[in-house]
């Protein structure tokens, strides 16, 4: 992209300004940035060779881990379902819809971690707060998927089946239900998997899951131990991937 | 008996447009005849066609359907819409679902609320759907999805759910407009030949005088909304048909319309 004229230099300048202004005002000391090499090599030193015993921690982190992200997928569509109606164009009035988009917006701005730091608080540790937090976070992006799905739906085939004397319930599941439920499921898998790559670090604010143990061995300088976890986290993150590619070619 | 058509001084403006789509317009189609529509592109020929259908509101005028006064106001009771079977110049066809489930489509209306909504059809409604694959020439595609068919095999999916709803008036909005010249003739054959054997009523328009000529027994030249000329198919003269086209090329705008 090219900046011109006016707004191009003002641009420009601002983007020179707040690089500088950030140099700045941060006290960058590179000194530190220099020994950093080594203090990092020593840290990877550490953790090799990662240590297997913790086989049992990270099955049974990785399956709580799992079962927030299903749960809270599972509370996300429940609450998508409806707010997905209310933010759509074709089905209610614009300042109904508008309303509530803004209040998706909002809730896709507040960070996972805080939502789940918050949780914590309200109904303490485990795997709860991490469930409510992911149902709740997860619910801006999806009801907002939803509403669109519901938007992009051609009106087209709806009205020939009305023309054909078709009632309201037989046009949503023969005319309207075809065209939404692919994009529906596509949507839904595609939030799944990123519950499910969020949810990982939930443990490390003591929501539940496997971070929890990533957590515990860095603050125990079980560095080997810690590695175990994150190979075990890298695996699961590709695995959820690869299902997930797979799975959205059935719905193409 | 009640003709399928009556049309008396019809006005119509589509909402949020000043110019009048259908001005005073009176038509009459006895029941068992077949009317061609011609007119060039934004005549008004789907406005027609679909007010007919009961599909829009706030015209002025009357107009009776079947037998059965529109209501400008209000759709149709929807007992009554069955009668009426339209063919979309768009197809309007479900992409995702199958040939099959389409033509099943139209059988909606006339199913039990409960059958309706399960897609749970008779074996009644499955022979007529069938059939109607098979009248149209489309046996072979019935598991086919909508969304991998060519254009010409769309339209002729469009016309056998307008069949499989066994409708007493065909409204068809350029049926044919998608087919080649041999297979256009063929799904018209159909399409005329479909509603004389049951006693129902055409009515199809066109941009294709030659075919009009051939498969209606009387035709209607629309320009600008209002109704040029209705005639007996064989008192057509060409010059009529030529000046139908000719005169709206002059009114501005219109003729810029790209054909839809
Ligand atoms: N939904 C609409 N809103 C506003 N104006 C419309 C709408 N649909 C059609 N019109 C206008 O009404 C006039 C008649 O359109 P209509 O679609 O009935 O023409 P047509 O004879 O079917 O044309 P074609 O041969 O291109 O299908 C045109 O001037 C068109 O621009
Ligand atoms: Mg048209």
């Amino acid at each position: 992209m090219r900046f011109r004229g006016i707004g191009g230099f003002a641009a420009s300048t601002l983007v020179a300004g707040a690089i500088l202004w950030s140099f700045m005002t941060t006290d960058v000391e590179f000194s530190r940035l220099l020994s950093a090499g080594p203090r990092i090599a020593e840290f990877l030193g550490r953790m090799f060779p990662p240590d297997p015993t913790v086989m049992r921690e990270i099955m049974k982190g990785g399956a709580e881990t799992l079962r927030i992200a299903i749960l809270g997928s599972l509370g996300a569509v429940v609450l998508s379902a409806p707010l997905g109606i209310l933010a759509s164009e074709t089905m209610v009035s614009p300042p109904l819809y508008r309303t509530v988009r803004t209040l998706l917006a909002f809730i896709r701005a507040i960070p996972l971690i805080l939502v789940a730091m918050l949780m914590v608080g309200a109904v303490g540790l485990g795997p709860l707060p991490g469930i409510i937090a992911v149902a709740f976070h997860a619910t801006g992006m999806l009801a907002k998927f939803y509403a669109e799905a519901i938007d992009g739906v051609s009106r087209a085939p709806i009205a020939a089946l009305e023309s054909a004397g078709a009632g309201p319930l037989a046009r949503l599941r023969h005319a309207i239900w075809p065209q939404m439920a692919p994009v529906i499921a596509r949507d839904t898998i595609f939030r799944f998997e990123l519950n499910l790559r969020e949810s990982l670090i939930l443990g490390i604010v003591g929501a539940g899951g496997i971070g929890f143990y990533i957590q515990t061995y860095v603050r125990s300088f079980q560095y080997d131990k810690a590695a175990s976890v994150t190979l075990a986290v890298i695996i699961m993150v590709v695995a959820i991937e690869a299902i997930n590619v797979a799975l959205r070619r059935r719905f193409a | 008996m009640s003709p399928a058509v009556q049309i008396d001084d019809l006005s119509f403006a589509h909402p949020g447009s000043d110019l009048p789509a259908l001005e005073r317009i009176s038509l009459l189609v006895p029941t068992g005849e077949s009317v061609a529509l011609l007119g060039p592109s934004g005549a008004g020929k789907t406005t027609l066609l679909a007010l007919l259908d009961g599909r829009l509101r706030g015209w002025q005028g009357r107009t009776s359907v079947l037998g059965a006064s529109l209501d400008p106001d209000r759709p149709p009771l929807r007992a009554r819409r069955p009668d009426t079977g339209f063919v979309f110049q768009e197809f309007a066809l479900v992409e995702r679902s199958t040939v099959l489930r389409n033509v099943l489509n139209g059988r909606l209306g006339r199913m039990s609320p409960l059958r309706a909504l399960m897609g749970s059809s008779t074996s009644h409604d499955l022979e007529t759907a069938l059939a109607a694959l098979a009248d149209c020439g489309i046996a072979d595609l019935a598991e086919r999805r909508v969304d991998s068919l060519s254009g010409g095999q769309r339209q002729r999916v469009a016309i056998a759910r307008c069949l499989a709803q066994e409708p007493r008036l065909i409204l068809a909005d350029e049926p044919v407009s998608s087919l080649d010249p041999a297979r256009a003739a063929e799904v018209l054959t159909l399409l005329t030949g479909a509603a004389r054997a049951r006693g129902a009523t055409a009515l199809f328009s066109s941009h294709q005088p030659d075919l009009a000529r051939r498969f209606a027994q009387r035709i209607v030249g629309i320009s600008g909304g209002r109704i040029v000329f209705d005639v007996p198919t064989f008192d057509l003269s060409e010059e009529a048909t030529a000046n139908l086209y000719r005169d709206t090329a002059r009114m501005p705008g219109v003729g810029l319309r790209a054909v839809s």
